[in-house]
């Protein structure tokens, strides 16, 4: 940790008895507006940020050598636990990883209901995210109209698929239910709310002087800059970059449904803040098309009961609520994978930290911070 | 609990040995020819350190362990192919089952290949989604550092391997990719590759003054801790039977009272 000296201003009166020198400042690990356990040292300039340096590894569980120890279908649910707000999604990454190593064909109706399932999951996803990151920046009216949406989710979720956060959503081939009765309607219901619910949100906050002044033209980083340091999601399409894993390699039937990227231009709070609002209007109707166009059939593609996938290795990556989420598995030919390896985009993303911050507030580190979306169970894993 | 565990269980006294072997291999490190020799050590010492686990199921296994070769074809795109032309034979195609692109690189060329990936026009590999390494302890080499790139302009992507010896290191990415940074430093943690030119390669996800790397296939699954808790609680080292009456017995007679 250096503490030199920086040299006084030649001009001041006091330039022989003040002494100016980098200052260390903790946020964290115990911290509210980090979202868990995360520790950052802000190396401070009088107000102004010259360093952030991130510590992680508060929540490190190793379960990327716990899954050298069980069967492929064991694995499935300790995903679920490593971005705890989007856990859906994690399911459908590990278990697309292993149907594209065993060369399985999932039924269209499957995938169909993995997309809607997907999609209320980020939906859900990014109200926590915007409850919580307005709460940071003082805004505490606006962590409860989010929640409230997002207990009509969590219902759904636990009507579909038996528990509302960490539900082991789908086995390996396909999906588990159908959908029960009344289900497609409350979730009809739902949607036709859920944009007036939007722009509620969007009165709170879009136009609102205060949020504004903290959000827009703080933490900007460039696109080309976005990239090299490896962000993905929305706060790689804050920059302006076009890149949404659903687009790029369209996985499970993504490229039937018509839905826009949105994209910032700034790369600031506010941009990332605008995507991910718009992207829950983007959810809503991809939801909408799948359950309008939901085509009938199997539940489930034929795996066998011991799951062997031949020897080699598989690289498969869905758009998770917070970036581009990857599975790596090494298979050895038996029914254990050789080795598993998870890129968890908050773990990439969390890289940002340090170059949106420099120059900038103590305070905007919150921000920006709240701007990344991090879940400390991913980034540590 | 006790069908959870990996069918290597029994075989866990004679890795123990190999890793000392390895380790003093690592300290002499005189020839490549040495480690060879190393290798075919080990697999002589398997037959008769296995009396010594007195376990008859153990007799039944193959004398070698198998090493893992991926199965299916190796996959030509453009970009593999402009590469071949480029580097030659410092470049070799890998078989894949997936249909996913993936190469070999040496270790020497690695650095060449990955800047030529990223600013040639045809190429033009500007995002590194991933980087990580896996342990082969049963392989020739013992180590592989994978990156997975990917171009989001030309919407292409390659897997590129670098094979490393036991202990080698590998030179740092970050210089092409700031991305590196911290993938690298993760790999050095669980794996223990040390990454040469790295700005800042210190702990990461590990708790600070961490000796052992966990995700090398010689250490155990509960950690070093447990194993030992284990062995004080049952008087025998490392892991418990695969065979449940034994498992009774051994309770029975060694219960543990702290």
């Amino acid at each position: 940790m250096s503490r030199e000296s920086t040299p006084a201003n030649p001009e001041s009166p006091l330039r022989d008895v003040m002494e100016t020198r980098e200052l260390e400042l903790n946020l964290g690990p115990q911290h509210p507006a980090t979202h868990g356990v995360y520790r950052a040292i802000l190396k401070l300039d009088g107000e102004k940020i010259r360093q952030v340096d991130s510590v992680i590894g508060y929540l490190h569980r190793g379960i990327e050598k716990w899954c050298e120890y069980r069967t492929y279908p064991k694995c499935t649910p300790i995903f679920d636990r490593l971005d705890y707000l989007s856990a859906v999604i994690n399911c459908h990454g590990y278990v697309g990883a292993v149907e594209k190593l065993l060369g399985v064909e999932v039924p269209k109706k499957a995938q169909y209901i993995r997309v809607v399932m997907d999609e209320l999951q980020r939906i859900a996803s990014h109200l926590i995210w915007l409850g919580t990151h307005a709460l940071d920046l003082g805004a505490m009216t606006m962590l409860f109209y989010p929640m409230r949406e997002r207990e009509t989710i969590m219902n759904l979720m636990e009507a579909m698929l038996g528990q509302r956060l960490l539900p082991n959503a789908y086995p390996i081939g396909g999906v588990r239910f159908e959908f029960p009765n009344g289900w497609v309607q409350a979730c009809r219901n739902f949607l036709a709310d859920f944009p007036g619910r939007v722009a509620d949100y969007e009165g709170l906050l879009s136009e609102n002087r205060i949020w504004r002044q903290r959000t827009v033209g703080v933490g900007p980083i460039s696109g080309e800059d976005a990239v090299n340091i490896g962000l993905s999601g929305p706060t790689l399409r804050g920059s302006g970059v076009y890149f949404d894993v659903r687009k790029a390699m369209p996985y499970s039937s993504y490229e039937d449904f018509d839905f826009e990227v949105p994209l910032g231009a700034n790369g600031d709070v506010y941009d990332r803040y605008m995507c991910r609002i718009r992207e829950m209007r983007q959810s809503a109707r991809i939801i909408q098309q799948a359950l309008d166009g939901m085509p009938e059939g199997d539940l489930k593609g034929k795996v066998s009961r011991i799951i062997r996938p031949p020897a080699g290795e598989v690289y498969y990556t869905v758009e998770g609520s917070k970036g581009q989420l990857g599975y790596y598995i090494v298979s050895d030919g038996t029914d254990k994978p050789w080795r598993l390896h998870v890129r968890g985009p908050s773990f990439v993303n969390l890289q940002g930290v340090d170059p949106m911050s420099r120059g900038e507030l103590v305070a905007d580190v919150v921000a920006i911070i709240g701007s990344i979306d991090i879940v400390l169970g991913e980034v540590d894993r | 609990m006790t069908d959870e565990r990996p069918p290597e269980t029994p075989e866990h006294p004679e890795e123990k040995e190999k890793k000392a072997a390895d380790a003093e291999s690592g300290k002499e490190k005189d020839a490549p020819a040495d480690e060879n020799k190393d290798g075919t050590a080990a697999a002589e010492k398997q037959p008769a350190a296995k009396p010594a686990a007195e376990k008859p199921a153990a007799a039944a296994k193959p004398a070698g362990p198998k090493p893992v070769e991926p199965s299916g074809e190796v996959v030509e795109t453009d970009v593999t192919r402009a590469l071949g032309e480029k580097f030659g034979g410092a470049v070799k195609g890998v078989a894949n089952p997936c249909g996913e692109a993936t190469v070999s690189v040496e270790k020497a060329r690695l650095i060449d290949t990955l800047t030529w990936l990223h600013d040639d026009p045809a190429a033009r590999m500007d995002y590194l989604s991933d980087l990580t390494a896996v342990h082969y302890p049963n392989n020739e080499k013992k180590i592989e550092v994978v990156y997975h790139l990917y171009s989001i302009e030309k919407n292409h992507s390659l897997r590129v391997r670098v094979p490393l010896d036991e202990g080698e290191s590998c030179p740092t990415a970050t210089g092409i990719w700031r991305t590196a940074d911290w993938h690298e430093r993760e790999v050095h943690d669980l794996m223990g590759v040390v990454f040469d030119g790295h700005p800042n390669l210190v702990t990461i996800l590990l708790p600070e003054g961490w000796e052992d790397h966990p995700l090398r296939k010689e250490y155990p699954l509960g950690g070093a801790q447990e194993e030992e808790i284990r062995a004080n609680a049952f008087g025998r080292p490392g892991t418990m039977s695969d065979d449940l009456d034994e498992v009774r017995k051994i309770i029975k007679e060694y219960r543990y009272e702290p």
